[in-house]
């Protein structure tokens, strides 16, 4: 395992990037830092910058307006990072699939920016707090 | 206001309108043309004092609707404005901003999605839709073809 690899799994810092959720995956997301679940006890902690950041937090199916900023968040992570798609809009679009304002799925967005990148899918609508957790747990030991 | 004081008040208003539906006890609805919209709006939040809630837009098919929304908090009584626009190629109404600043942001919207033109509003500019959607693209509306397909780049 690399020094990097080794240093991302450690305590993993997460950047939330909302591009069009309907902010219940968000409330979800902010639901799992709160004292019940408490995952910073595992040093996953939000963070303001995604230069900071080792993980991004992705919720919402991608619009035609988020996309480019999403791609520059992505771009300006440090490497390497693993990005968490949360909930079933970000996953596939979900229910708004073939929306107008849709240009998702975020999977193939970040893939046009870095084809390599680490992506792990938490699907639910929104997923629960438990399930983000299996999640990160199971991406951290399968890297 | 209590319902019964309500109804007498709203009577004041009846020859802007065409028509007065009851559906239930707590749902009211004024039926009027657009150019009268404004006049009513203004006796709701003004005379009435009730309190504006939010405002929809809906492309049927013959005419555009716009229904303005009012709540009077002591009754939990919700009382609809619905004017039609029957012009379908330059949709417009008069703007209820002027006097409700609380509804600019719900017409941008409807401007954007629907295309109505908010006449006198102070600041019509694009408020939800991508900085690169093309102009004069409604995608609220029924004939708009990005509306099923998505417009995937
Ligand atoms: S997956 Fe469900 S809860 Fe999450 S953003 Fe989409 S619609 Fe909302």
């Amino acid at each position: 395992m690399s020094l990097k690899m080794w240093s991302l799994k450690k305590s993993v810092w997460v950047f939330h990037v909302n591009v069009g959720a309907c902010n219940n995956c968000d409330i979800e997301v902010v639901n799992m830092l709160t004292p019940k679940y408490d995952v910073e006890r595992f040093g996953i902690k939000l963070v303001g910058s995604p230069r900071h950041a080792d993980a991004l937090l992705v919720t919402g199916v991608g619009t035609h307006q988020a996309v480019i900023r999403l791609r520059e968040v992505y771009r300006q992570t440090a490497k390497p990072c693993v990005v968490f798609l949360i909930g079933a809009c970000a996953c596939g679009t979900g229910i708004f699939k073939g929306g107008y304002h849709v240009a998702g799925p975020v999977d193939e967005i970040i893939r046009e920016v870095d084809p390599d990148a680490i992506i792990a899918y938490v699907p639910g609508c929104p997923p629960k707090p438990e399930a983000m957790i299996s999640g990160v747990v199971k991406v951290l030991s399968a890297l | 206001m209590l319902q019964e004081e309500l109804k007498n008040r709203l009577s004041e208003v009846k020859d802007k309108l065409i028509g007065i539906e009851e559906t239930t006890e707590r749902r009211i609805y004024l039926l009027c043309e657009a150019e009268n919209a404004h006049a009513v709006n203004k006796f709701l939040f003004e005379d009435l004092a009730l309190r504006f809630v939010i405002a929809t837009g809906i492309d049927s098919d013959d005419c555009f609707e716009i229904l303005y929304h009012f709540s009077n908090d002591e009754t939990g009584c919700v009382i609809t404005i619905k004017a039609f626009i029957r012009d379908r190629e330059k949709p417009s109404i008069e703007s209820i901003t002027p006097f409700l600043p609380g509804a600019e942001w719900i017409e941008r919207e409807i401007h954007d999605l629907l295309g109505i033109d908010f006449e006198n509003h102070p600041n019509l500019r694009r408020l939800i839709l991508a900085d690169d959607w093309p102009e004069g693209v409604y995608p609220l509306r029924k004939a708009c073809p990005e509306r099923s397909e998505g417009t995937k780049k």
